[in-house]
């Protein structure tokens, strides 16, 4: 009966020391159970009162009881202990997060990278030329002869003449940059390449170009143009039309539309000015497009064969499609950018939110 | 082009309202600008259309545009030119002589008599008005009206106002189309003096030029209230020669327009029957003599179609017969042998000369494609063979450094790629020669950019006033002179930065720490910063700091990838800028270059390291490159590296005290500590005796 007693205490204080989260309460266990006062300790103390047969059953039991609560205590004290006190530990998690030092790519950049990543899926290589040309890559090559009214469409940028004085061996001055001017749009990057490359290819060739024309919120004259130009036996507009709302769909993650309308540029024919379905009405009419339902973006048309001509490809055997715009224009839709001289302006208010 | 709809409505007999209209016009012909009501009383709308610069011999007239409208509305054109014949009479009053033949292809002059210059009547009045053009007089309205009607520019001289040779026999008046003569200058109708040019065209008579031609006329022989004999001019210049003398001229009118975009010289004889017709009307009198002088007849011409190419280029299927209908339609003659012979692709057509721009078989596919109606091209995939696409390197590494200086924290700058004068000069860039615009919007941006340098400077002081510390970068093209027939384009990265405190050259070692970063991502190894030697011609001798400026160099053969530096102090003054700012330059192709050596794996050392610190007092003289070459050369191959982790210059004593933490190992075997003991000893001794440094024991 005595041994029973004993043995439902041992139960009951394991269980309790399983329980206890503090050390208080392991302390309050100790007293509970090791205690003068505890019934464990009455139980020690009554022993005295029993036979000597009992005693030598009772005694070592009740002993190995008493250490193994001990040792449990111990043992839940020191788990315990290496626990810290969470509650202790709380923050404020609302507070803000320590800022980490970050710099900011031009949105130009950005958009630059998202129109070639497109594109470099779809196959197309990218091409690159110099950003100050000669006249003939400019404009002859470009079926944009000298003198002709053509040539007001692109306002340009011409470099003084220069004597180079190096040319002492000769003692004869040369004179040098005469017809040489800044690209004023990104063109010549597709005679310079088919002058090299044989079709089928396909290329887009994005980069800085120049007009000579006066700054306001929407005029630059520093700008970059991008320009994608496929050629192949049997390219034709409708393949355009799908590369380009294949492309737009892409930029701007939803289904566009491309609408072509008659246009004139001396190195396609046929020329299309082409528009999007407006990205903020989706083709419904807003203010943002004037209620037209759509957005103009660009020039495009179908590779002149006198550029083919110039470029060394035999007249009438190849078919292609060229096509442009600016990229600035792309990104002020997308960012809701109302003012072109930012992208230009070198301040970090505007670049450090992109 | 300011149009008048009503004008437009009565010649093409359209009844779509002006919006549809100006739908319509958008979509398959020239995008209507604006439509608006005319002012005041005027009963009318105004289409503004944007004439493409192609058609401007047709277009820019209510008839082209009217012509057009029934193309697209698929009826019969009806305004009958053949009405418009040229009545005949005597010549005894008029006399012409083209001296010039290649620049003035057709000259039809005309005598008028009794006529009574008074006002127009409304209906001119009203068209004009619509159409931006201020009414002045019975004769002049008429020129300018039949300008807007067929677009043919004509001219109107007062016939008592010239120079007659004859004028006691019969009186004839002499009209010569010639070159200007040197230093001639003549009066304009604006009371203006243009001085010609012996390459620009002129009317005139025996002694004095009358107009220039195409361009703008004189005062001389203008139409008075006095006047009642008229000469009226239709003729047909060259566009080369009226654009080149509008544009020296800066004269840019409603007749120079036309003629730089080329007429038909056929047009002329219409115009001029129009024209006499309608004075006849307003201003009263007769026609008393015509003289026309057309050497060379422009004829249609022909160009031959494939049907097939249409529809290939087009990438449509539009009918044989739709697209003879379109042609048709716009004045275009199909062969006579019609219908197509059964595979017959390839047709003939004749091309009216009014539509000079027609000159290909593309041009007559944009034709069909455009009155068809582009909208309805249908989008198709294009098939084309699978060809992985070149890879461009150069675009890689760009986007590349990119990322590595904005994860870093460098946001990104674009600026123009000029600067001016003041600029160079301020940046200490002006000795070398740079490339000048010959048309810079201003002097501001006048010279081409050798260095990205002074325009990030600019920047620099813009943006302090909103931030106290930043990082920027650019990466842009730099222009140089070269012997090519190009100039010689380099793609440069210039980082900078500035900290809102450095008074221990922080800024400096932030970016030395910013360039082995960059190098390290970009697979560069074995840099090294060495002196910065002024280089006038490289190197811009007071653009860096020479004391605080270093040269980055690579590669067994120690080439210079760049620069790394405190902008010169006196450079920073004169951008008004009042903080150190340090900057890296480097070609950004240069680098690439130099990054493209491969990656190699290095096997991981199975045996432990043993790693000792090491501590000394050094004169301040003494560098920590110094420092670092000693350790490694004294330690041999057993030190695996050398980090430098405290430093602390005590300026009062002259002196900086050092610690490192020196890792030694080896790849074949367990290093035992005698031995690092034994390394260590000879480390100092080395140190001590040829550094002079004071290692703490």
């Amino acid at each position: 009966m005595l041994e029973q007693k004993i043995l439902n205490i041992k139960t009951q204080a394991l269980e309790d020391i399983e329980k206890a989260q503090s050390e208080k309460e392991l302390l309050d266990l100790r007293v509970k159970y090791l205690g003068r006062k505890s019934e464990f300790n009455k139980i020690l103390k009554s022993l005295k009162n029993l036979s000597l047969e009992e005693k030598k059953k009772i005694g070592p039991l009740a002993n190995s009881v008493k250490k193994e609560i001990d040792e449990e205590i111990k043992k839940a004290e020191k788990i315990i202990k290496s626990k810290v006190d969470l509650e202790k530990e709380k923050i404020d998690i609302t507070a803000p997060g320590k800022k980490i030092k970050r710099g900011h790519l031009h949105p130009l950049t950005i958009v630059q990278n998202e129109i070639e990543n497109i594109f470099v899926s779809m196959g197309f290589e990218i091409a690159d030329g110099p950003e100050v040309e000669t006249e003939f890559y400019a404009f002859d090559a470009l079926n944009i002869p000298k003198d002709h009214p053509a040539r007001d469409a692109w306002d340009t940028f011409w470099l003084k003449a220069q004597t180079n004085a190096d040319d002492t061996q000769t003692n004869t001055d040369k004179i040098q940059y005469k017809s040489v001017l800044l690209r004023p749009h990104t063109s010549p990057v597709q005679v310079r390449y088919m002058q090299k490359n044989q079709p089928p290819f396909r290329i887009i060739a994005p980069g800085k170009c120049f007009r000579h024309e006066a700054t306001d919120a929407s005029h630059e004259h520093t700008f970059y143009q991008f320009e994608a130009l496929v050629v192949g036996d049997d390219i034709n507009a409708g393949h355009f039309k799908y590369i380009a709302e294949e492309f737009f769909s892409k930029f701007f993650k939803k289904k566009i539309k491309v609408r072509l309308r008659p246009s004139f540029f001396p190195f396609t024919e046929p020329s299309f000015e082409f528009d999007i379905n407006c990205t903020v009405c989706g083709g419904k009419g807003c203010s943002a497009c004037q209620g037209t339902g759509w957005s103009e973006i660009g020039g495009a048309g179908m590779v002149n064969q006198k550029v083919f001509e110039v470029s060394g490809y035999p007249k009438n055997k190849y078919q292609g499609f060229a096509w442009g715009f600016g990229i600035e224009r792309l990104a002020m839709i997308k960012y809701k950018i109302d003012d072109v001289r930012l992208f230009h302006g070198g301040d970090l208010r505007f670049i450090k939110q992109f | 082009m300011k149009y008048s709809y009503d004008w437009l409505k009565e010649l093409s007999g359209t009844k779509l309202s002006p919006e549809k209209l100006a739908d319509l016009l958008t979509m398959r012909s020239f995008e209507v600008e604006e439509i608006k009501k005319a002012e005041g009383k005027l009963n009318d709308i105004i289409l503004d259309l944007d004439i493409l610069s192609n058609r401007g011999h047709d277009a820019l007239s209510h008839i082209g545009i009217a012509r057009e409208i029934c193309a697209l509305e698929n009826k019969k054109f009806d305004y009958d030119y053949k009405e418009l014949k040229m009545p005949s009479a005597k010549t005894d009053k008029i006399k012409v002589e083209i001296q010039n033949k290649e620049l003035c292809s057709r000259y039809i002059g005309a005598v008028m008599e009794n006529i009574e210059i008074k006002e127009s009547p409304d209906w001119i009045k009203s068209r004009l008005a619509v159409c931006g053009i201020s009414p002045i007089n019975n004769v002049v309205d008429a020129t300018n009206y039949v300008m807007l009607e067929l677009g043919q520019p004509t001219h109107a001289f007062d016939f008592r106002k010239l120079a007659n040779e004859e004028r006691t026999k019969s009186e004839c008046a002499r009209i010569i189309i010639r070159k200007a003569k040197k230093d001639e200058k003549i009066k304009l109708l604006d009371e203006s003096v243009a001085e010609l040019d012996t390459d620009d065209l002129v009317i005139s008579d025996n002694e004095k030029a009358l107009a220039i031609a195409g361009i703008k006329g004189g005062l001389d022989a203008e139409i008075t209230n006095e006047t009642k004999t008229i000469i009226l001019e239709a003729a047909n210049f060259n566009s080369l020669s009226v654009r080149k003398t509008r544009i020296r001229l800066g004269l840019k009118t409603e007749s120079s327009d036309r003629f730089e975009k080329e007429l038909d010289p056929n047009l002329a004889e219409e115009a001029m029957a129009r024209l006499i017709e309608i004075i006849s009307e307003t201003a009263g009198g007769e026609l008393r003599s015509v003289k026309d002088i057309y050497p060379k007849k422009v004829l249609p011409w022909k160009i031959k179609l494939d049907l097939n190419y249409l529809n290939n280029l087009l990438g449509e299927e539009i009918l044989d017969l739709e697209a003879l209908k379109i042609l048709k339609s716009l004045g275009i003659k199909p062969p006579l042998n019609l219908p197509l012979k059964k595979g017959e692709r390839v047709l003939e057509v004749e091309i009216p000369t009014f539509r000079i721009d027609l000159r290909t078989q593309e041009d007559l596919i944009e034709e069909v494609g455009r009155i068809y109606g582009y909208e309805k091209i249908k989008s198709q995939a294009p098939i084309v063979s699978i060809k992985p696409a070149k890879i461009n390197d150069q675009k890689i590494f760009e986007r590349t450094v990119k990322n590595i200086l904005t994860s870093g924290g460098f946001s990104e700058i674009y600026n123009y790629s000029f600067y001016s004068f003041k600029d160079a000069e301020l940046a200490g860039l002006e000795k070398v020669k740079h490339l000048e615009l010959e048309n810079p919007m201003n002097p501001e941006q006048a010279l081409m950019k050798i260095s990205l340098i002074p325009s990030l400077l600019k920047n620099i002081e813009n943006n302090l006033k909103n931030y106290k510390e930043f990082s920027i970068f650019e990466i842009g093209r730099v222009y140089y002179l070269s012997s090519e027939i190009l100039p010689e384009e380099k793609r440069m990265l210039v980082g900078a930065i500035v900290l809102e405190e450095d008074k221990k050259a922080e800024s400096f070692y932030l970016a030395k720490g910013c360039v082995d970063n960059l190098f390290l991502r970009l697979g560069i190894t074995g840099h090294y910063y060495d002196d910065f030697k002024a280089d006038l011609e490289k190197t811009f001798k007071s653009l860096w700091h020479k004391t605080r400026s270093a040269e980055i160099k690579v590669g067994a053969d120690k080439k210079l990838a760049g620069y790394l530096g405190e902008i010169n102090p006196f450079v920073l003054e004169g951008f008004g800028i009042h903080q150190r700012v340090v900057m890296f330059e480097f070609d950004l192709e240069e680098l690439r270059e130099i990054s493209e050596a491969e990656r190699e794996y290095k096997p991981i050392s199975k045996f432990p390291a043993i790693v000792r610190d090491i501590s000394m007092i050094v004169n301040e003289d003494i560098r920590i490159s110094d420092v670092l070459m000693n350790i490694q050369a004294s330690g041999g191959n057993l030190v695996l590296d050398v980090d430098l982790f405290d430093i602390f210059e005590n300026e009062k004593e002259g002196v900086k005290s050092l610690a490192f933490h020196i890792i030694f190992g080896s790849d074949k075997r367990t290093l035992e500590n005698k031995e690092a003991d034994g390394l260590m000893e000879k480390i100092i001794a080395d140190l001590e005796r040829e550094l002079k440094v004071k290692v703490r024991k």
